[in-house]
């Protein structure tokens, strides 16, 4: 009944669509472009032929096969580190009752929610007091301000999703805490990690802001600042920038189309069960 | 008290808690600390807080922080609720139109912002080519460079990168409104437009208020996107809060000066997130 009263909303919904892809579609498009292509007036629609110039340039001719690889590190280190402290966090929200629990899980949230820039000035006074300025770990480090809230949150929703009754089974079979906990809730809640871990990579591989402050040596820049630094030259090289921007965004789009289903369903537990 | 008696959740969460007071609360102390010395360390009151307050671009960056949260606010929730309730509905090809729906938002900030300068290009931006065969500009708009443009334009980028989030949680939302009531506003007659006007938009207000509390905090930690296209020009017009903190901090090395802007922002951010909940939670009580 619906299907039949309804035809019209493909118009609006093909406009959105438009409004929704082209932009990426037209960075796709210029990235395959020779320069005279484009720039020119008109703008040419496809490119004829194709090239792959912009991609050598990006590959063999810049610094952003290092900032790919620096972003990697980086972002890996992040997530997997967040996720082992948010782990054990997580397991005791979800499991034991304490004082201050809901201040902390509170905290927790509000952690999540600290604007960025309030705090890049002392972050950089203690980084630079330990030595680790310019280094992988100062902003994996850092980058758990923005992976380890979420995670903990996130995960604290799976385990609750878990009926106690299971490990109570086994805790009075004999099985310790630690046990129950890596025995038989963690498998539980195997696709909430991987939607955690997620979200924690492509958070940290998308940041910006501490990691044009934090990392400003050319051998440990990151892919967003590599990126922005490429379009800042005098001469900017937009064919090789969309190029860059499309390998950039290629890790990123692989991720969310096989997992999308996971993810959104990851990030919805999280905030209704939390 | 002893060991014994410490709930054992509280030594599961204790690594996580430490490493957040000390990443969270020990910066955000040392930065009140920061604002009210000078870089000697000496004490000196609330000076830096004059020089930064008293700065002639203060006006111009507070004015245009608040263009851009209420600007892309704005947007995001209307595109974001239309293209939820769109894609809530049942047609084909559904899922395709779902996930597609998705890229602005999957995409890296860093990325959008680059494609948009691109596409705003003065000479050979597509959107400029575009609204000149459409009759709206008559030339080249420097959409990026002139003082009227630029402010809209990021506005513009940052709602169409952000509304897919909206889209989603409006979508979630829907999910869990009872068929009955779309059945019972059928009997009335409903069409259309008044079931989302009176059945889907009052069940969505939970959702709709979590959904513009994260989007206002996320626009006003918004950096990437205007750093990376304008840097805050033409001459301060684009400048927000957030940039201002880092070019104080990292351009002119003034960090008690970046650290008073950093505590003034946080009492602002505070200051409207409180704002914010009270006028919700007096909204509710009616």
């Amino acid at each position: 009944m619906k299907a039949q009263r309804r035809g019209w909303i493909f118009v609006p919904l093909a406009i959105l669509l438009l409004v929704a892809v082209f932009p990426f579609f037209w960075m796709a498009i210029s990235s395959f472009k020779p320069l005279g292509q484009l720039y020119s007036i008109p703008p040419q629609w496809l490119p004829n032929p194709p090239t792959m110039r912009n991609f050598e340039e990006v590959m063999f001719r810049s610094n952003i096969p290092r900032y790919f690889i620096n972003s990697t590190i980086i972002s890996l280190g992040s997530t997997l580190l967040a996720l082992v402290f948010a782990i054990f966090a997580a397991y005791g929200f979800a499991r034991f009752n304490f004082r201050g629990k809901s201040a902390a899980l509170a905290f927790v949230l509000i952690g999540q929610l600290l604007p960025t820039a309030t705090v890049i000035v002392p972050l950089y006074l203690v980084l630079s007091y330990f030595n680790l300025i310019n280094t992988y770990l100062g902003l994996i480090l850092v980058y758990l301000i923005l992976t380890l809230p979420l995670s903990v949150w996130m995960l604290t929703g799976y385990f609750r999703s878990i009926p106690s009754e299971l490990e109570e089974a086994a805790i009075i079979d004999g099985a310790s805490r630690l046990g129950v906990l890596f025995r038989i809730s963690l498998p539980l809640i195997l696709p909430g990690i991987v939607a955690v871990m997620l979200y924690s990579f492509v958070a940290t591989w998308n940041e910006f802001v501490f990691a044009l402050s934090f990392a400003t040596d050319r051998t440990m820049k990151t892919l967003p600042i590599g990126l922005a630094e490429f379009s800042t030259e005098f001469d900017i090289d937009w064919g090789a920038v969309m190029a860059a921007s499309l390998l950039m965004t290629l890790p990123i789009a692989i991720i969310f189309l096989v997992l999308q289903k996971l993810f959104v369903g990851g990030l919805m537990s999280g905030a209704t069960k939390g | 008290m002893t060991l014994r008696k410490i709930s054992p959740g509280v030594w599961f969460i204790l690594p996580t808690m430490l490493l957040l007071v000390g990443l969270i609360v020990y910066p955000m102390i040392s930065t009140v600390e920061l604002s009210v010395t000078d870089p000697a360390g000496t004490f000196v009151g609330l000076r830096n807080f004059n020089v930064v307050i008293s700065a002639p671009s203060t006006k111009l960056i507070l004015f245009n922080t608040l263009f851009y949260v209420v600007g892309s606010v704005i947007f995001q929730l209307i595109l974001g609720i239309l293209a939820g309730i769109l894609l809530n509905q049942t047609f084909f090809g559904r899922a395709l139109f779902r996930s597609l729906m998705l890229i602005p938002w999957v995409i890296p900030g860093i990325v959008a912002a680059m494609t948009w300068a691109w596409m705003f290009h003065t000479d050979y931006g597509v959107i400029n080519f575009l609204l000149m065969q459409l009759g709206i500009i008559s030339g080249p708009v420097g959409w990026l460079t002139n003082p009227n443009t630029v402010m809209p334009a990021l506005v513009a980028v940052n709602a169409w990168k952000m509304f897919p989030f909206v889209a989603v949680m409006v979508l979630a939302g829907l999910q869990s409104v009872p068929e009955e009531l779309y059945e019972a506003a059928r009997v009335d007659g409903a069409e259309f437009r008044h079931e989302i006007w009176h059945v889907m938009l009052p069940q969505l207000r939970p959702v709709l208020f979590s959904v513009t509390l994260l989007l206002v905090i996320w626009a006003l930690d918004g950096i990437t996107i205007i750093y990376s296209m304008t840097g805050g020009g033409p001459a301060n017009r684009s400048m927000i809060f957030p940039i201002q903190i880092y070019v104080q901090a990292f351009e002119y090395f003034e960090f008690n000066r970046a650290a008073a802007l950093s505590v003034l922002y946080f009492v602002i951010i505070s200051a409207v997130i409180a704002a914010y909940m009270r006028v919700f939670s007096l909204d509710r009580r009616d």
